[in-house]
């Protein structure tokens, strides 16, 4: 099986010319979005996924022979730092976390390096689209910027653009006392609570003002007020007081995400949770709601000392059961392609395992709204596919083919490239 | 009345110059008598004389001319004893004294102090953190706020320390009264106080087992410089001087070492330690003392338990996750001192940051509670902490040629209508000063501004 | 859990487990690493150690018996760098701190040794931190939770000592975060080499005035003792082979010049931890006998790891080093077994191999194979069982053995999770209320004035 890997990599490389279009034949289709299909095939014109099914006309198209071989959508990381960050240690390698409490005229995708080793050893594992975060932990913002959801492929963060402002990214005003640093003396008392308490609650109420002010240019634009003057900030608010954008809330604990969904309802904002790192009793509220939860990362430690063990990895299907609907997310750059093994764990520790995919494919294309696109293996849709020996969430399983809008993307990256570069040393 | 009009005079000016009247020969009569060597006595005299207990028990008799002390429905006590302060020590004095006990490296509290502490160090050899050659004896202080302060709440003697550093000096047995510091001291050095403060990142020790290796290395050193002082001694000539080292010294001179263990893991680690190193050891903390009982009984240590219960922070976050463990170690700590008892632990108490009589009194109520009977939590405020010091020949007990150190209590001691009316320290007499109206605001005391562990 | 006295530690610490139980665990998947695979097979433990292995086992009757129908047993997983069980990790104030070590600050009541069992992981070797050129002195233990300090250990596994190469141990000679002023020496890696070598040259002279003491007393005559240095003793230890040398490394460059400065001293290099360069110099690592014990695909979080790739495993394997795969993460230690699995995708090892990597190739690197690492007759009875099979990530660990003795307990885990958190409850219930009485008494007790005091008189 490995073997053939090879062969197709080299075959998918090939292709490169070829107006996109193609169909795989003979394959176990796994369209994510209906049962899987034996033995059948994925007709691919101009990017476009013309056909699926058993029975399948295709003249006149390269054929791709996937006896043995599964298809399935490309995967979509709804957190990541793809492009902003190369060397996190390295503070000149990374574009996030910008200075500024309001920020949401920041676009992600103007900073994405495309050259980025990170993008081709991330897609090599069958990850096709990420969203990637003007900030992440670690940021001291509140409206951080706009998040972008990217295509792991093009010449240039315009070509890989799938959606601009694909949602306005906040991190959350937290009640939690900061992290003493590792070099305060051991046994250091931190702030008091009150003093924790009254910094949330300033913040808080800037957050407010900073809202309620785009809210009134909004109305003195509509109003053609005389002499208003263009204000970026302000104005890249309208789209999310309009509900055109989603807020992405990161908030980790039950009680900022329970201010979050109060100040989401307040605000009357269309919001996605984020970072969400328990559910505690807000089950029903979240719900109700209707507000799509970012998880990630599964593969964490328990929250505190004495929750269950295996408290990170069964949270999703804690989720789940409440019928919230769930994506994942990687948080970061380094590991953003084992997204896959994030849906698994939860898989191991409850969650369905047809949810476990659709929450790295079809349920982050549908809560960034991009379901018309991508996400599944349906006609119409953009032909982001891989093509595997096996299960894509299971790490033995090899990714063989990746395509992004019907282009055979390569597989090849950095860590190959040494791999091969040194098996040769003699 | 005219003597009594005197006696009031007296009184007066004692106050004034916040001295005790000193007559030498005193009685206390028609008392209830809790000598706690033996059983007590339902109406009994105690006899004073220059300073100690002359004549005990029912027939004794009052010598003529002895000031009398009525004790119809009063109860007298041995003095308590805090095994474990740093009563009579101003941090000026202590600072003065050893400057490099400080934590290096890190800036100082506000205050006339110097701003900056001495450089990173760069190993055992720089002796960081240590004043082990400090005595408690040279630095104890009467007019020190705190000693009126535990005096009148039923205390007249503690056991105290210098607190700064690794090795922070030798305590001493103080009564907590006199005219100057050296009239105070009963006993010293009374043990060297041994702590695992690090010394942050940058200077040595910076981590808790730096500090092991360094203590460890400090008594290799010790062992090392008796041989070789012992060979010098015998050899003086064509033998090279060896060098003086006062943390050496000051190591070897104490009797006992003080090692800290709240929790179940450090008590068997210090307790592993305290044999490694072949000292006589206390410990001290507990903690989850509750939870430790054989650990301790197989020890064989004696225990030094902080009445200062753990509690849930004041200004902490009111939805704070708490662990079982943490929970449990608040619900159950006061249950130690019981525990104890059952297991036949010797143990005894100190007030670690307790600030009045109000709310020492509730520490051992609560341990009372918790199952605790009232005999042994008296013994562990007299007789324990004087039998650990080894000065149970002198304090701790109500017995003729003991030092007159006593309290008189209206009703049990740890009663909860309770009311102490006079201690008597030396064979002075105190009465005790009314209690600040805020509790627990006064803080450790003096020696509290480092971070404790 | 009650401690055991001294002397019953003892009893333990000479036999490993000394209870005479017998356990059968039957129907399983095996999974022996060394031995290949057995379905439906049986594994009889006596006395904390496996006595039979194989599809048709005789077991006593008063065996205890684990049915294991449908899921899979293997080696319990041995993690070669963690940090868990250890109340300090770093002894950050000096370049070389030999003098301290781990077995000073075990915590057996670290919750990670509990995450670890719930991950299979059985043995772990607990690393000093890398802040330095030499660190402190390190331990291999076995998870056994509820147990005293003293029985964590593994029984006779050799002693080992932290090094660190490259960025970290060089960090404190600038300006930064961490220091100000007072840097400390190293600031670069030649900085570092020198250090070590310094050390090595310091330890030699010591070494030589204790050899020349003892030689003296041989002698009978009486000289003045040498200073025990407790930052010395260790590194005669490692030159005299009593003590191995785990050194985290990333770079190619610095992986050779340690090897070299052993070499020049004459000790060895037990393991490279991290090597994320290692698959640069395989061939000299494996020529050094020198093991591996790497990331399975950790890269690009600093300088020296951007060229971390996660072959590296595949390539010193194929190359002839013994590889393991480490966590040096309490959350990465508890599924051990999905890192293997990265080994197949990348590099294309075999299932055994993956296995090895997390089993009998660590247990080769702490010298305690013939103990743990694999499913054979004699070793001890350290075991992971699976619900599926242990390179599937949609497998879990159902139940952890170490000596014969069921640590962890998935079912019995997950039961006790009510009680767990109704106690909580109480306790917080209990609080509040004694909360509650004490305010309402401080408010009744408003000290009036007490009644006059007696007063003193005169004896005539």
């Amino acid at each position: 099986m490995k073997r053939l890997a090879a062969v197709l990599i080299c075959c998918g490389v090939g292709y490169a010319a070829d107006g996109n279009s193609f169909v795989i034949e003979h394959a176990t289709i796994h369209p994510v979005s209906g049962a899987d299909i034996v033995n059948g095939s994925v007709l691919v014109k101009d990017g476009k996924i013309a056909a699926v099914g058993t029975k399948v006309a295709a003249k006149g198209v390269r054929v791709v022979e996937g006896k043995g071989l599964h298809v399935y959508p490309g995967m979509i990381n709804s957190a990541t730092e793809l492009g902003l960050s190369e060397i996190s240690a390295i503070r000149e390698t990374n574009d996030t976390n910008e200075l500024g409490e309001f920020d949401p005229q920041l676009k992600a995708e103007v900073a994405v390096n495309p050259a980025s080793e990170h993008i081709p050893v991330t897609r090599a594992n069958g990850i096709t689209a990420a969203m990637t975060l003007p900030s992440t932990e670690g940021g001291q913002g509140i409206v951080t910027g706009q998040a972008a959801l990217i295509h792991l492929d093009g010449w240039t963060w315009a070509e890989m653009t799938v959606m601009s402002g694909a949602a306005m990214e906040m991190l959350f005003p937290s009640l939690e006392a900061p992290r003493r640093s590792f070099l305060a003396p051991p046994g250091a008392a931190g702030p008091p609570f009150r003093e924790v308490k009254k910094a949330y609650d300033e913040k808080m109420r800037r957050l407010r003002e900073f809202f309620e002010e785009a809210r009134r240019y909004r109305a003195a634009k509509e109003g053609n007020e005389a002499g208003l003057k263009r204000d970026l900030r302000l104005e890249a608010m309208i789209p999310v007081l309009e509900g055109k954008m989603p807020v992405m809330v990161v908030a980790p604990r039950e009680r900022e995400m329970k201010a979050a969904l109060d100040f989401a309802k307040e605000q009357k904002v269309r919001m996605v949770l984020a970072g969400c790192r328990e559910l505690g009793k807000l089950g029903p509220e979240i719900k109700a709601a209707g507000v799509p939860v970012i998880l990630g990362p599964t593969l964490a430690t328990p929250l505190e000392q004495d929750m269950p063990y295996d408290h990170a990895y069964a949270l999703p299907e804690e989720f789940h059961k409440a019928g919230i609907e769930i994506a994942f997310g990687t948080f970061d750059v380094q590991f953003a392609r084992n997204l896959p093994y994030e849906a698994s764990m939860a898989a191991a520790f409850g969650l369905p395992k047809d949810e476990a995919l659709k929450s790295v494919t079809l349920n982050a294309a549908k809560i960034w709204g991009v379901a018309d696109r991508m996400g599944s293996i349906e006609v119409g849709k953009a032909a982001d596919l891989m093509v595997t020996d096996g299960d894509p969430l299971e790490t033995r399983t090899a990714v063989l083919q990746v395509y992004i809008d019907g282009r055979p993307v390569d597989l090849n990256n950095r860590h190959k490239r040494l791999y091969e570069e040194y098996m040769k040393r003699p | 009345m005219k003597h009594l009009l005197t006696w009031f005079g007296i009184a007066a000016l004692a106050m004034v110059a916040a001295r005790a009247e000193a007559p030498t020969l005193m009685a206390i009569r028609n008392a209830r008598v809790v000598p706690v060597s033996g059983p007590a006595m339902a109406r009994a005299t105690v006899v004073m004389r220059g300073g100690l207990i002359v004549d005990v028990g029912e027939a004794a008799a009052i010598p003529p001319g002895a000031w009398v002390i009525e004790g119809e429905g009063l109860t007298v006590y041995p003095g308590l004893v805090d095994a474990l302060d740093s009563v009579g020590i101003t941090e000026a004095s202590a600072l003065e004294a050893a400057p490099a006990a400080r934590r290096p490296g890190m800036g100082a509290p506000a205050g006339p102090t110097p701003a900056a502490g001495p450089p990173p160090a760069k190993g055992p050899e720089d002796r960081p953190m240590t004043s082990s050659w400090l005595r408690a004896a040279d630095l104890v202080k009467p007019e020190e706020p705190r000693v009126a302060t535990l005096r009148s709440a039923g205390f007249t003697t503690a056991v105290s320390y210098p607190m700064r550093g690794i090795f922070a000096g030798q305590g001493a047995v103080i009564d907590l009264a006199g005219e100057r510091g050296g009239d105070m001291v009963v006993a010293t050095p009374a043990g060297q106080y041994i702590t695992m403060r690090s010394g942050g990142f940058v200077s040595y020790p910076g981590s808790l087992m730096g500090v092991i290796a360094y203590i460890r290395q400090v008594y290799l050193d010790a062992g090392h410089y008796k041989t070789v002082e012992g060979m010098y001694e015998a050899n003086r000539r064509g033998m090279k001087r060896p060098d003086y080292d006062r943390a050496l010294e000051g190591v070897m001179e104490s009797p006992r070492i003080l090692l800290p263990a709240d929790r179940k893991v450090e008590m068997d680690r210090m307790i592993r330690f305290g044999k490694e190193l072949g000292q006589a050891t206390v410990l001290y903390g507990m903690q989850e003392g509750y939870r430790s009982a054989d650990l301790l009984k197989g020890a064989g240590m004696p225990v030094l338990v902080n009445l200062k219960w753990p509690a849930k922070a004041r200004d902490g976050d009111p939805n704070a996750y708490e662990t079982l463990r943490t929970l449990e170690v608040r619900a159950h700590a006061p249950e130690t001192p019981s525990v104890l008892e059952k297991a036949g632990v010797k143990f005894a108490f100190y007030t670690g940051g307790l600030t009045s009589g109000r709310e020492i009194k509730a520490a051992v109520r609560r341990a009372m509670e918790a199952g605790l009977t009232e005999e042994a939590a008296v013994r562990a405020l007299t007789l324990e902490p004087a039998g650990i010091y080894g000065v149970a020949d002198r304090l701790g007990s109500i017995e003729k040629g003991k030092i007159a150190n006593l309290v008189v209590s209206k009703g049990d001691l740890f009663g909860e209508k309770s009311e102490i009316k006079y201690i008597i320290v030396d064979g002075k007499k105190f009465e005790p000063e009314p209690e600040s109206e805020a509790p627990g605001s006064g803080g450790r005391g003096p020696m509290t501004a480092e971070v404790g562990r | 859990m009650k401690r055991l006295s001294a002397a019953a530690v003892m009893v333990l610490a000479g036999v490993g487990a000394a209870r005479a139980e017998v356990t059968l665990i039957k129907n399983a998947t095996i999974l022996t690493v060394t031995k290949g695979t057995i379905t439906k097979g049986s594994i009889l433990i006596r006395d904390g150690k496996i006595a039979e292995v194989g599809q048709s086992v005789a077991a006593p009757a008063e065996a205890t018996v684990i049915d294991a129908a449908g899921e899979y047993v293997m080696p319990g997983i041995i993690d070669c760098h963690s940090h868990i069980a250890t109340e300090a990790v770093n002894e950050g104030s000096v370049s070389v701190s030999s003098m301290v070590g781990i077995p000073d600050t075990l915590n057996p009541e670290d919750i990670y040794i509990y995450d670890a069992l719930a991950g299979g992981v059985t043995t772990v070797n607990v690393l000093h931190g890398s802040a330095n050129a030499i660190g402190g002195k390190t331990v291999v233990i076995k998870t056994r939770w509820g147990k005293s300090a003293e029985e964590l250990p593994f029984e006779g596994a050799l002693p080992g000592i932290k090094f660190a190469l490259g960025e970290n141990p060089k960090r404190q000679g600038s300006p930064s975060v961490f220091r100000a002023t007072n840097l400390r020496y190293p600031a670069t890696r030649m900085g570092v080499e020198d250090t070590i070598r310094e050390a090595f040259n310091e330890a030699k002279i010591y070494q030589a005035e204790w050899n020349d003491y003892r030689a003296a007393l041989a002698r009978g005559e009486h000289p003045e003792p040498p200073r025990r240095d407790l930052k010395l003793d260790p590194l005669v230890e490692v030159l005299e082979g009593k003590r191995l040398v785990h050194a985290h490394c990333y770079r190619a460059d610095e992986i050779l010049m340690l090897l070299k400065v052993a070499d020049d001293y004459g000790f060895k290099i037990r393991t490279l931890q991290h090597v994320l360069e290692g698959y640069k110099v395989a061939k000299e690592i494996a020529a050094h006998g020198t093991g591996a014990s790497t990331f399975s695909d950790w890269w690009a979080y600093k300088e020296e790891a951007y060229d971390a790739i996660p072959y590296n495993a595949a390539i010193m394997t194929k190359k002839g080093v013994v590889v393991s795969l480490n966590s040096d993460s309490e959350e990465l230690m508890r599924h051990l077994n999905d890192e293997a699995a990265k080994v197949m995708k990348y590099g294309g090892l075999s299932e055994t191999e993956a296995l090895s990597m997390i089993t009998i190739n660590p247990a080769k690197q702490l010298m305690i194979e013939k103990r743990v690492g694999s499913i054979e007759v004699g070793k001890d009875a350290d075991l992971a069982i699976f619900d599926g099979h242990p390179l599937s990530n949609y497998s879990k660990v159902v139940k952890t053995i170490i000596d014969g003795q069921v640590y962890f307990d998935r079912a019995k885990d997950v039961a006790g999770r009510a009680a767990k958190e109704q106690e909580k409850a109480q306790l917080i219930a209990k609080e509040k209320e004694r909360a509650r009485k004490e305010s309402e008494g401080q408010r009744r007790a408003r000290p009036g004035a007490g009644e006059q005091a007696p007063k003193p008189e005169v004896a005539q």
